[in-house]
């Protein structure tokens, strides 16, 4: 067993609307390896995103830690700027996120948003091209987004957040928009360079085929329905 | 199952369209103020210069090839000339032109009393007399009964004879002239009115272009809807003939309240409108010949669908005209540089429009272009992956913000311009008010007193106390002498004695050597610019003049300013004029000095023999002038107000909507670790670059305006020039509205960026977004 | 005589400014009479003629201003000195629009008053052609009006003026290619028709104030083009006034003024409606007394139409052994101006050669 990379302890969130307040995510726990990947299932609206927000710090828990590196966030604690400040840090450099699409900003080409993506994590840009090659759409690191096509553009979503040299990757149905086969040869990719640069990864998918690639599985599924 | 699919018809898909506007209800509000106050502009300024035109044209057919009688010694006409022209055989009819004292219900209007009867001896094929066959409903026609008892600021009675009269039927004392509702202003109240008409198309253009943007806005964000309703097996030609329905009746609760408030805004302002035509021009603006509902809104219905629906309607049109953008910029700069050359060369004010629409139309295409290139070309010098990113976002903006910064920048550099031009009138007219107003007190010449008794009796108060300054001013008309023989032009006589250092303050647009000097001794004439310019007169020409049947010919020593007015002017020594004058003012000039000015108008009013005077100081007149003079700008400067209201408020709210369209790759920022604090920061450096840009870029095409507006157009159009000036300090007023303009929506964006954004929604971010 | 419907109709058109409301044309006429408050308060109506009222001269020459309509007409049966016949005819009618005591000064003419409205017609008639000229002016200004004593009407240069004691009179009028200047010879006193003056329209009771001057001698020169003609002949002069004048559903009229060699005249008119007509006239016997003729004391028929228009007539007074045919010259009669009427001096033979003139109105050509 790895070093541990992110311990949840105790994770609750709730959305509050006029008049009642929904559970989405109640007393979670689980812990997450280095070099570890986790399949997080459960059907639509069983707080998937949710969770995967609450673990890169875009959205604040209201109860629970979550301890990630060498840092712990505690939820209700006081100091909510500063603690916006570290999970922004967090983010620059050590978590990548990759949603299900429009992860490139559409007036950069690819290589200009890996690039950007670089310099924010503080990584060398010069690197950059040869992600996309890795990728197999080198040739194609000068168009812009809308020039190429979904599964292309999923693939420079993966090599922004590789260029980063992360130590999580957060993907939110990286796949969903794909077809089968793009689905197979990008998560094949991202198996691939996770496993090889020992990063963790954290999939919420909805697909159960992808999610047996994942060495841990998490299912929120007894959520759904609410 | 049919059932079913009328109910959907019929119901839900109107519904289902219409749910856009229940979910962004300011989008709703926005395009339909924006119809209303566009509608509002333009009907107003195009009801008062449909009025004064069809006033002109109506007096001028009504009177086309007709000729007056006038008598020959310069008097005014009365009844007493009518019954002894009719009575010695000569077929003649009564103009009277009335113009309605303050508080008449038409009042700035004028009428025009006839006498069908009278008019019967006109016939009815030859003189057109189809003219004068006019309904005597008050547009502007009345019964000359009802116009003589209308109490009257003004009233004018004018005698028509049939073009085809042989002045040998004339008695004596009476002679033939041309006869046109107003003196010889050249082409001046129809380039005034040309050049408010072509405010207003610019305002209607800056509508346009803004109920455009926000309108395909809208479109962009309802294709989620639209696709949806494909799939449901809507055709999308019933989507786009649901579209136009709501369009046009969208359009309708517009157009309708617009053109009643453009009326009402019409009605508001034709008094002021009427006395300022008829002070610069002489246009009388006649009562009821505005145009109907009819015309303004079918006009503003199909400005409306075009802008929204010009898309649907030129798709294919369009797309087979995309030009490379490289031959549009081309063709765009060709227009420009066309432009600019045409307004150098222009002889005549529609020439100049045309211009400035090119100029106009050159810009606002290739500011866009220029803009995206230029932010292109900073981008690749960026070192910074940050500052690339800010500058190609910025190129996007400008893109889809195309027609709403178009907008702006048309009424910025619009604003800016009229405003100088308004200022520099206002300051140059000032100054000149001043020397105009050399004197403390004016004082008239009573009816029948004589005004050279006054004189003795000042020269000799002018020798016990010399700080006394005066000279008489006699007022009245001349011909010029005209090669044609035909009776020349008719010009006004401003008559001086003595030529007191009162008025050797002038400055003179050109003068000969001892100018004050030759005048004061009646070897040399001055005249005023409006006459100099008619006739292509300067000083050391000769002008001939027929005063009171008496020839003077003389040397013109000087041409001075002579702003409000378009009347030619003649500035002589009072010596000159015959005793055959026909003198319609008198007054005397005073700057009382010691004796104090009631003791000047205690004596006169012995020596004339009467009540009292009729004394104003300076100010009072002042106060008139600038009046008169602030009346004049009243409807120029509302309406450049408005419109950059209109600009601003829409550049905002579509800036805000855009930047809204964008808010999941702002996020996307955050989630790339960047903090909130920091993308706000870049949000309002990009928003400021942005609209400080476009006001940037309307500097020069606004001064350039001001240029058209002063040295080409207001020559053309008011008959004299004006020093071009310009006015930093509201080009600064300027550029703080746009960033202001800029900061709001950064400050709304920041809002929007701590709630969670949801995925871009339209079809094109599913295509990896909008670039 | 009754030759102004026309006139009526224009004016009520054009009255539409002054506020006048109610009458619209003829038949307006016959309806009740429209008033108006005058400076003190007072409401002025219009005078309706009626049985026992009188002349009186020289008043009755000069106008009428609180009655509603009038005119004053002359026809001439001329010769040129070649012996060819001519025929002349100056009108001028006034009408009102308000009506005005003829003790109330009247409005200042500067206001361009719009009480009444002037027309006068000119036509000379010479060799079957016809030249007619139409003048109209609003009055109170001062290019149109009459007066008594002395006595003038003029409307702009048109004029017809009296000598001190009214015995030679002066009329000039022009129109395009044709004028006039003559010198009439007044002999004779006015005839008054019908009952004293009262000259009744019909048998319920509307009639108008109606004399004539029927013994003219009339020299002077008409110039047709280039020509100038020396003229000389009779002329025959009506004065009439009424503001009730006919009554609803009378169409038109035919008249007739002759002069017979005997030296006796006649004047005779018809009016004529749906249900038949009503018949007038007056026979002036030469030297003797003027008698009235009723609708049964004389006859007239129709012989012969041109163009629509009635041209030959059978004229009888029974009781005075008078049947007479009645013919127009060659030629179009119709004045047209405004509103188109028939005027043409006619041809007498029959019981009595002679000369006179015919008005035909309400037939359309």
């Amino acid at each position: 067993m790895s070093e541990p990379l992110l311990v949840v302890r105790g994770l609750s969130k709730q959305f509050v609307s006029a008049n009642e307040t929904v559970p989405v995510i109640e007393k979670l726990s689980f812990t997450l390896g280095q070099g570890r990947s986790l399949a997080l299932t459960g059907r639509s609206g069983s707080g998937k995103s949710t969770l995967l927000n609450l673990l890169c710090g875009l959205e604040v828990a209201d109860a629970g830690s979550i301890a990630l590196r060498d840092q712990v966030f505690e939820a209700g604690a006081a100091a909510a700027k500063h603690r916006a400040a570290a999970w922004a840090r967090l983010r620059k450099q050590h978590i990548g996120v990759v949603f299900q699409e429009a992860n490139l900003m559409p007036a950069l080409t690819l290589l200009e948003n890996v690039q950007f993506r670089a310099y924010l994590a503080g990584r060398d840009p010069a690197h950059s091209e040869d992600w996309l090659t890795r990728l197999n759409i080198g040739e194609l690191a000068r168009r812009y987004p809308d020039q190429v096509s979904g599964g292309q553009r999923q693939r420079a979503a993966l090599a922004m957040v590789f260029a980063m040299e992360p130590a999580l990757i957060l993907a939110d149905e990286p796949t969903g928009s794909l077809d089968r086969h793009t689905s197979d040869e990008v998560t094949g990719l991202m198996f691939e360079l996770q496993a090889r640069h020992g990063c963790s990864l954290i999939l919420a998918t909805h697909d159960a085929e992808l999610a047996a690639g994942c060495q841990q599985h998490l299912d929120l599924g007894h959520l759904s329905g609410v | 199952m049919t059932g079913f699919l009328s109910f959907f018809r019929f119901f839900f898909l109107p519904r289902a369209l219409l749910s856009h506007y229940r979910r962004h209800p300011l989008q709703l509000v926005a395009l339909g103020v924006m119809i209303v106050l566009a509608t509002m502009l333009w009907t107003g300024v195009n009801q008062l210069t449909s009025q004064a035109r069809a006033s002109l044209a109506q007096s001028e057919q009504a009177v086309a090839e007709r000729r007056q009688v006038l008598r020959d010694d310069g008097g005014a006409l009365a009844v007493d000339d009518f019954v002894t022209l009719r009575l010695a055989g000569v077929c003649v009819m009564p103009w009277l032109e009335v113009t309605p004292s303050p508080g008449h219900h038409l009042a700035g209007q004028r009428l025009v009393g006839i006498d069908p009867l009278a008019a019967h001896c006109f016939g009815n094929s030859v003189d057109g007399a189809g003219a004068l066959d006019q309904p005597l409903d008050g547009k502007p026609f009345v019964d000359i009964h009802t116009a003589a008892g209308i109490s009257a600021r003004e009233s004018r009675l004018h005698l028509l004879v049939p073009a085809s009269t042989n002045p040998s039927v004339l008695p004596p004392g009476y002679s033939l002239a041309g006869f046109s509702a107003s003196p010889d202003t050249g082409e001046l109240g129809d380039s005034f009115l040309l050049n408010l008409e072509a405010l207003g198309v610019l305002v209607l253009l800056i509508a346009a272009l803004l109920l455009r943007s926000v309108y395909l806005l809208g479109l962009a964000q309802r294709r989620e809807s639209f696709a949806l309703l494909h799939r449901f097996g809507v055709p999308p030609g019933r989507v786009q003939r649901w579209l136009a329905l709501e369009i046009l009746a969208l359009a309708l609760l517009g157009v309708v309240p617009g053109v009643w408030l453009g009326r009402w805004l019409a009605t508001g302002l034709g008094g002021g409108f009427g006395q300022a035509l008829e002070g610069l021009f002489d246009i009388p603006l006649y009562a009821g010949q505005g145009q109907g509902w009819l015309t303004p809104v079918l006009v503003m219905l199909a400005v409306v669908m075009v802008s929204c629906l010009g898309d649907l309607l030129f798709l294919r049109f369009r797309q087979r005209l995309a030009l490379p953008l490289a031959v549009q910029a081309v063709v765009a700069a060709a227009l420009l540089v066309t432009g600019l050359a045409m307004a150098w060369l222009a002889p005549s004010l529609l020439w100049v429009f045309i211009a400035v629409a090119l100029v106009f139309a050159g810009a606002g295409w290739l500011t866009p272009l220029a803009v995206a290139r230029l932010s292109h070309w900073r981008a690749r010098l960026a070192k910074k992956p940050l500052v690339l990113w800010r500058y190609r976002e910025l190129a996007v903006l400008v893109r889809r913000l195309t027609l709403p910064l178009v907008a702006l920048q048309f009424a910025l550099a619009m604003v800016l311009a009229v405003q100088a031009l308004v200022t520099t009138f206002e300051s140059t007219f000032d100054r000149w008010l001043a020397q105009r107003l050399e004197a403390a007190y004016y004082i008239e010449v009573p009816a029948g007193a004589d005004g050279r008794k006054a004189a003795d009796w000042l020269t000799s108060a002018q020798e016990r106390s010399p700080d006394l300054q005066w000279h008489r001013v006699i007022r009245g008309s001349a011909l010029l002498a005209d090669a044609s023989g035909e009776g020349g032009r008719q010009v006004d006589v401003f008559a001086l004695a003595p030529i007191s250092s009162l008025i050797r303050e002038w400055s003179l647009l050109e003068a000969a050597e001892r100018h004050w000097e030759t005048l004061a001794a009646g070897d040399g004439v001055m005249i005023n610019e409006q006459l100099a310019r008619r006739h292509n007169l300067g000083a050391g020409d000769r002008l001939q003049l027929s005063i009171g049947g008496e020839p003077l010919d003389s040397v013109i020593v000087g041409v001075y300013p002579d702003y409000g007015r378009p009347v030619g002017e003649v500035l002589l020594n009072a010596g000159l004029l015959p005793a055959s004058f026909n003198t319609r003012f008198e007054s005397v000039s005073v700057t009382p000095g010691r004796p104090g000015i009631d003791r000047i108008t205690e004596a006169l009013r012995q020596i004339w023999d009467v009540g009292a005077l009729t004394t104003r100081d300076n100010a009072t007149i002042r106060e008139l002038a600038t009046g008169v003079f602030d009346q004049t700008f009243a409807l120029t400067r509302a309406m450049t107000l408005l419109t950059l209201v209109l600009a601003a408020s829409a550049l905002l709210m579509m800036g805000w909507v855009l930047f809204s369209t964008r808010t999941w790759y702002f996020r996307l920022l955050v989630a790339w670790g960047m903090s909130q604090r920091e993308v706000a920061a870049q949000l309002l450096r990009l928003a400021l670059l942005l609209t400080g840009g476009i006001a940037a870029l309307a500097l020069p095409l606004g001064l350039w305006l001001t240029w058209a507006l002063v040295h080409r157009i207001n020559p053309l159009a008011f008959g004299w020039s004006l020093p071009m000036a310009v006015y930093p300090g509201f080009w600064l007023e300027l550029a703080v509205l746009s960033l202001a303009i800029g900061l709001s929506i950064a400050l709304l964006m920041r809002r929007q960026l701590s709630r969670p954004a949801a995925l871009p929604a339209s079809a094109s971010a599913l295509s990896g977004g909008e670039r | 005589m009754i030759r102004y419907p026309a006139f009526v109709l224009m004016l009520f058109l054009s009255a539409g400014c002054s506020g006048e409301t109610g009458d619209t044309g003829f038949a307006g006429l016959a309806g009740l009479g429209n008033s108006r408050v005058d400076a003190t308060g007072a409401d002025t109506h219009y005078l309706q003629p009626g049985p026992g009222d009188r002349l009186s001269f020289p008043e009755d020459f000069g106008p009428h201003p609180q009655h509603r309509v009038e005119w004053w007409y002359l026809t001439a049966n001329l010769q040129t000195a070649a012996g060819e016949p001519l025929g002349l005819q100056w009108t001028q009618f006034r009408q009102a629009l308000e009506p005005r005591k003829a003790t109330e000064p009247a409005p200042v003419a500067t206001e361009w008053p719009l009480q009444a409205a002037w027309m006068a017609h000119g036509a000379v008639s010479w060799k079957g052609r016809h030249y007619f000229a139409e003048k109209l002016a609003r009055g109170d200004v001062g290019h149109a009006g009459a007066t008594a004593a002395p006595f003038q009407v003029w409307l702009d240069n048109w004029r017809l003026r009296a000598n001190a004691d009214n015995s030679r009179w002066q009329l000039q009028a022009s129109g395009e290619g044709w004028s006039y200047d003559l010198s009439l010879s007044i002999e004779g006193a006015p005839v008054a028709h019908g009952d004293n003056g009262f000259s009744a329209k019909s048998a319920s009771g509307e009639g108008s104030m109606y004399f004539s001057l029927v013994d003219i001698a009339i020299t002077g020169e008409v110039t047709l083009g280039d020509d100038v003609l020396e003229v000389k002949g009779k002329g025959w002069f009506d004065r009439e006034w009424s503001s009730q004048l006919l009554k609803t559903g009378q169409k038109g009229w035919d008249w007739f003024a002759l002069h017979l060699d005997t030296g006796d005249k006649l004047m005779a008119f018809r009016l004529r409606d749906d249900s038949g007509s009503f018949r007038s006239g007056t026979w002036i016997p030469e030297g003797g007394h003027p008698v009235p003729l009723n609708s049964g004391e004389l006859s007239l028929q129709e012989l012969e139409r041109r163009k629509g228009v009635p041209v030959r007539w059978h004229l009888k007074v029974p009781a005075y052994q008078v049947s007479l045919e009645l013919g127009a010259p060659a030629g179009n009669y119709l004045n047209r101006g405004l509103y188109p009427y028939w005027e043409s001096p006619v041809s007498v033979s029959g019981s009595h050669d002679g000369v006179g003139y015919m008005e035909l109105t309400g037939y359309s050509e």
